[in-house]
């Protein structure tokens, strides 16, 4: 069931629109990330939903109950802030302890509820401490707790791992989601950071220009995405131009080698050009593989990455990257040698612009 | 940095500290020789002891009281709201505070004269308690450029708009924003503005005298007039008095417990 309802928000500053109807339901307990480059409107429609924006159009709903005009002090939405925004007067209890006190809620709950939320983020042992006395993750944990402590219906985490350093942005957003499972709390994250969005959300938006071009799970918006974007802006992806041929058989020509696609074309006629998307990962050198799903080229770069070794081959007018496991006994293909990607029908997408 | 640089240096250093403490020096050796041939402190034991002296003192710390009241009700609502919300208008308001700067004291008592005097539409200046309410709004804009100065200040090293925004989504509304999150993190700066404004209204003559007012600016004066030794003493008690505002203003700032800003 719906709990929290996005319906064609829109959203101008002066003369331009930075969200475009903007649709999106959020179901009860569920982790929702909104993922886009920076200027795409995530953060927008994050402050409409907290209310520090009015929407220029359309409803935003939560648990039913239609959120226009309501004050963000009057929504019970709890909010983490990419810049933490601990209040520097005031040590880990007391800030935790904030919105409670706002609330008028009697000092024995408030101080149970403080006890609680610093044994969830496991630093009890801070209470006394001043933020400036604290790091970042630290910072940032308790942020998390004080946005907990008054129980809100909804969680809005804006960019909270973008200003910490790698090592702790991985143990903190593992954190948050383990809390977010264990208190069944809806939750929309901001980031644009795909590794981050991918490995924490149930669902995930990526948004462009304002408006939502996919939204879907992972793994539907790594290995089917359905846009230009979604595919470019989500890990590494070959974006190949193809020739129909005959759209009855989905038979392309990627430079003069043909190929058949597993899912269908859509309207297109023979002799038009389309855009396919394969994953680096997707393909592997299979020496004298022929068919309707390999293809032959020359390789034109290789780069040792680590754990594994990017190739690049050109096929026709196309470059394509795929990667090999690094292992001890591996031998990269040379520069200049002919070498054939052999994939499977279905790693091919068509990518619709 | 070569010798001759650091002993310029130096020198300038000796110079300055010459040029402000000799004159200093010399005004507090003449205050001690009210007794003739030997130096003492019945200059001083004088002036503490006269009644006046303590009447006016008091009048003056109690207006001084009052117009900190003020400008700090006044003066960091304005600045939150202008940094939060107006950050155009911030140049204007600036412009605006600094008036006090460039129009005397004189003008601004001889326009509140003619403006609240007894056959006005408010009649400030008709009774005692008016014409007190008058000079504290006085020495709240004589003190206005400083006090808001030390607020917008004070504002910048904190990020104004997301503990604004921290504060709103836990639930507060204005005036717990104001009170418990932005007036607590702009205290040293506040304290900075009020020991200021009391520097300025304790020493203030202006407003007070043409208000006819029993301040201590108008008892220096008087006594400066009128008598050899206690003036000096006065004005000794006078730098003395400033000079405990700045140490209380350096002591108020190592006390926020805030991280250090960076510049």
């Amino acid at each position: 069931m719906t709990f929290l309802s996005l319906s064609h928000i829109q959203k101008s500053f002066g003369q331009v629109q930075v969200v475009s109807d903007f649709n999106m339901n959020i179901e009860k307990g569920e982790f929702v990330s909104f993922l886009g480059p920076s200027g795409c409107g995530k953060t927008t429609v994050l402050r409409m939903i907290a209310g520090f924006e009015t929407p220029s159009g359309g409803t935003i709903t939560v648990a039913g109950k239609n959120q226009s005009g309501l004050k963000p002090n009057q929504r019970n939405i709890g909010m983490v802030f990419q810049a933490y925004a601990l209040f520097p007067n005031m040590n880990v209890s007391d800030n935790v302890a904030f919105g409670l006190k706002v609330a008028g809620r009697p000092k024995d709950e408030i101080d149970g509820r403080v006890k609680e939320m610093l044994g969830l983020i496991k630093l009890e042992h801070l209470a006394d401490r001043f933020p400036y006395q604290l790091s970042g993750g630290q910072q940032q944990r308790v942020a998390l707790a004080r946005a907990l402590a008054p129980k809100p219906q909804v969680l809005l985490l804006d960019e909270p791992l973008s200003a910490l350093d790698a090592k702790i942005r991985v143990s903190l957003r593992e954190e948050i989601r383990m809390i977010q499972q264990q208190l069944g709390i809806t939750t929309v994250f901001v980031t644009h950071d795909q590794e981050e969005a991918l490995s924490i959300s149930d669902r995930i938006v990526v948004m462009n220009a304002g408006c939502a071009d996919q939204i879907g799970t992972p793994a539907e918006i790594y290995n089917r995405p359905t846009t230009r974007f979604v595919a470019s802006f989500v890990g590494t992806l070959n974006l190949i131009e193809a020739k129909v041929i005959d759209p009855a058989t989905n038979r392309v020509a990627i430079g003069d080698q043909g190929v058949t696609l597993r899912e269908p074309l859509g309207p297109v006629k023979a002799g038009d050009t389309i855009s396919l998307a394969l994953r680096p990962e997707a393909g592997s050198i299979a020496e004298g593989a022929k068919g309707d799903t390999a293809l032959t080229g020359e390789v034109v770069s290789s780069n040792f990455l680590g754990s594994v070794v990017r190739t690049r081959m050109r096929v026709g007018t196309s470059v394509i990257s795929f990667d090999m496991f690094n292992s001890p006994g591996l031998v990269p293909p040379a520069v200049g040698e002919t070498v054939t990607l052999r994939f499977t029908a279905t790693d091919l997408l068509v990518i619709n612009d | 940095m070569s010798l001759w640089a650091r002993i310029a240096g130096w020198a300038a250093l000796i110079f300055g500290l010459l040029y402000f403490f000799v004159p200093l020096s010399g005004l507090f050796e003449f205050s001690l020789r009210a007794r003739r041939g030997v130096y003492s402190f019945d200059a001083y034991v004088r002036v503490l002891a006269d009644p006046q002296f303590q009447a006016t003192f008091s009048f003056s710390v109690v207006m001084a009281l009052v117009t900190i009241v003020i400008g700090i009700l006044i003066v960091v609502p304005t600045a939150f709201w202008v940094r939060l919300k107006m950050p155009w208008a911030r140049p204007y308001v600036e412009f605006l505070t600094l008036m006090p700067l460039v129009i005397p004291a004189i003008v601004i008592v001889f326009g509140y004269i003619r403006l609240y005097n007894t056959s006005s539409w408010l009649p400030l200046t008709g009774s005692v308690f008016g014409t007190n309410v008058l000079l504290a709004f006085g020495y709240t804009i004589l003190a206005l450029p400083y006090m808001y100065r030390a607020v917008d200040t004070g504002l910048r090293t904190i990020d104004v708009a997301t503990l604004t925004e921290a504060a709103q989504i836990l639930g507060a509304g204005w005036a717990t924003i104001l009170g418990r999150i932005i007036l607590p993190n702009v205290l040293p700066a506040v304290l900075s503005g009020a020991f200021l404004t009391f520097a300025i209204v304790i020493g203030e003559f202006t407003l007070a005298a043409l208000l006819d007012r029993p301040a201590f600016g108008p008892y220096l004066q008087r006594i400066g007039a009128n008598k050899p030794y206690e003036p000096f003493a006065l004005s000794v008690i006078a730098f003395g008095i400033t000079w405990g505002c700045l140490a209380l203003i350096q002591l108020v700032t190592r006390f926020q417990k805030t991280a250090p800003v960076k510049a």
